[in-house]
């Protein structure tokens, strides 16, 4: 397949040793979408910055569509579509008057752009809000708004900084279906996240980036047959404070078990035991005797496939915690930028 | 290209227009402190009127009259503050990051909202000016003098932007934009011919105020409210608004396009 985005060695060094970017390479294929997984500090707006052309880059080489994103900058700028996790969005105005605005920024006849506000207005559903000022937007709606003001242009590659951090639920999964909806259309998409479940359900490939580097790369199924067992999740009662590290030993040593780790189950956090084994089904009855062999009461078990939270917790042995940032959609005041890197 | 240049410009001076339009207490914020001085400083210090010398030096014996030139220049240069502020507030809310990556030109960013702000500058010095009628200020210079009052006004806030322009480009901070601006108005307003006379001056400070800007902007306003037009003093003044100019937009464009790309 055609690769659209190709990344060969990029480095980013801030100031004098700070890595944010260290020495990666991909390409994205044209008309696919192309995640990048990653907890806070990845490097994940770092390499989006260099790609949209904001930010120079220390070294490697990155084109889009065949254009070098130094030397051809303004071409490249001419054929993507941005949408940064700040959200560009001018409160004052209306949502008609800021996609009519950046129409202009993009040199469109003003009918045509009446026309493409309209139609974009239509696609992320605020028509009825289009001549409101975006002070009285939630979160939800700045996002979308946002969302469509990148996408005046038509653009060929559609680049998203963290599109649905800070959003809830709903709009989460309303900015999943435009996203998935234009990808249908044939636009390529570049989206980075921190959430597993994004990744999984929007990419069709990703790579997994920690600490500037690419660790993992390929389609979801891929990643997760990597780890090439089944999850079985299990707590126990907890009168006994050994009794996690005494079942876990056991466990160890069984046959189809790759690995065992402790972990806290649910929300009351109880101390909990994460398996790893390949037949997963057959395995629990044994699993089950022979804890109550050892002593050990059973309180919760679950069985589950694998998921990319696995996937990061065994590349990177830390498991991906989502902290969610107040402010990054909302917040607009003096100085309180979400600062991602 | 040119024609590209002025669509982009137009974009976004307009929408600073509008931004403008719908918050009009801006207008008033950056007047209330001219304001203070023109109504109450002048009248606690009117006397300064009667000093001998005053009258042949200025051409008037009313000091509320010689100090409206004052209350102009402390106007433009404390609306002047919002072209940086402006575009500080632009780079945190990221709408600055939009703007870059759609094709437009970088100095049609930084002319759109100094036009705006010369807009700005025309409608404030316009109610400086009828508050000075209404206290008793005459303009000897008539409409069209108002009229040139106005276009200097404009020229001189477009160029002093300039300053906030690169205050704000280079630090990226709100607070520094802000600072700055305030702490070289009065500094240059009192070593300048705006509050006093030059020849009632000490030595000193004529030296420094000779070399001031504010002191020839403020004599070619004082001349067209108090003389009426002296073609001399206008030259003048414009020849300090396009030195300040030059430099402060060169050195905002040059920071631009290199700390921002």
């Amino acid at each position: 397949m055609e690769d659209i985005i190709v990344v060969e060695d990029l480095r980013k060094v801030y100031g004098k040793d700070i890595l944010a970017v260290d020495g990666i390479s991909f390409s994205v294929h044209r008309g696919e979408v192309f995640g990048f997984l990653g907890p806070n500090g990845a490097g994940k707006s770092t390499t989006i910055k260099i790609l949209t052309t904001l930010l120079e880059k220390t070294s490697g080489r990155a084109a889009i569509d065949g254009l070098d994103i130094d030397k051809d900058q303004a071409a490249v700028r001419r054929i993507i579509g941005y949408s940064s996790q700040e959200v560009g969005v001018d409160d004052d105005l209306t949502a008609r008057e800021n996609l009519l605005l950046q129409c202009s920024f993009h040199h469109i006849p003003k009918e045509k752009a009446i026309q493409r506000a309209e139609q974009l207005l239509e696609t992320v559903k605020l028509q009825e809000a289009a001549d409101r000022r975006l002070k009285t937007f939630s979160g939800g709606m700045r996002k979308r708004l946002d969302l469509a003001s990148s996408l005046v242009s038509d653009p060929k590659v559609l680049i998203l900084d963290e599109p649905t951090t800070g959003l809830d639920p709903q709009s989460r999964q309303d900015i999943w279906e435009y996203i998935a909806e234009l990808n249908r259309q044939g636009m390529t998409i570049f989206l980075t996240t921190q959430y597993m479940e994004e990744a999984d359900r929007l990419s069709d490939r990703l790579c997994i980036v920690d600490q500037g580097k690419i660790v993992a790369e390929g389609t979801p199924l891929e990643l997760k047959a990597r780890i090439g067992a089944d999850i079985i999740t299990l707590s126990v009662r907890s009168d006994d404070p050994e009794a996690c590290q005494k079942a876990s030993t056991a466990i160890a040593k069984m046959e189809w078990v790759k690995e065992v780790g402790l972990c806290s189950v649910g929300l009351s956090g109880d101390k909990g035991l994460t398996v790893m084994a390949q037949n997963g089904s057959a395995i629990i009855p044994l699993l089950v005797r022979l804890l109550d062999g050892i002593g050990v009461q059973i309180d919760q078990l679950t069985l589950s496939g694998p998921t990319l939270d696995e996937v990061f917790l065994k590349l990177t042995g830390r498991a991906l915690n989502v902290v969610e940032r107040k402010g990054a959609v909302k917040g607009r005041g003096w100085g309180k930028r979400g600062k991602g890197t | 290209m040119m024609m590209e240049w002025a669509s982009e410009t137009a974009a976004i001076f307009r929408r600073w227009n509008t931004k403008l339009v719908r918050q009009p207490i801006f207008i008033f914020f950056s007047l209330i402190q001219p304001l203070v001085w023109f109504l109450l400083f002048t009248q606690a210090f009117s006397a300064i009127g009667d000093i001998p010398n005053f009258a042949q030096l200025t051409g008037t014996a009313s000091y509320v009259t010689f100090f409206t030139a004052a209350v102009i220049i402390q106007t433009i240069t404390s609306s002047a503050l919002g072209a940086g502020l402006g575009l500080v507030n632009d780079l945190e809310s990221g709408f600055m990051d939009k703007m870059r990556v759609a094709p437009i030109n970088k100095s049609a960013i930084l002319f759109g909202k100094l036009f705006s702000d010369a807009i700005t500058i025309v409608v404030q010095v316009a109610i400086i000016l009828l508050i000075g009628l209404a206290i008793g200020v005459e303009i000897s210079s008539g409409l069209f003098g108002v009229i040139m009052i106005l276009i200097l006004a404009a020229a001189f806030g477009m160029a002093w932007s300039g300053i906030s322009l690169f205050v704000g480009l280079t630090t990226k901070s709100d607070q520094t934009t802000l600072s700055v601006g305030l702490l070289t108005t009065f500094p240059l307003l009192f070593l300048s011919a705006a509050v006093m006379p030059l020849g009632l001056l000490p030595a000193w400070v004529q030296e420094v105020a000779k070399v001031n800007p504010f002191t020839y902007v403020a004599e070619a306003f004082q001349s067209l409210i108090i003389e009426g037009f002296v073609w001399d003093k206008i030259g003048n003044a414009l020849i300090a608004i396009i030195i300040i100019a030059a430099i402060s937009l060169t050195a905002s464009i040059l920071v631009f396009r290199r700390k921002i790309r």
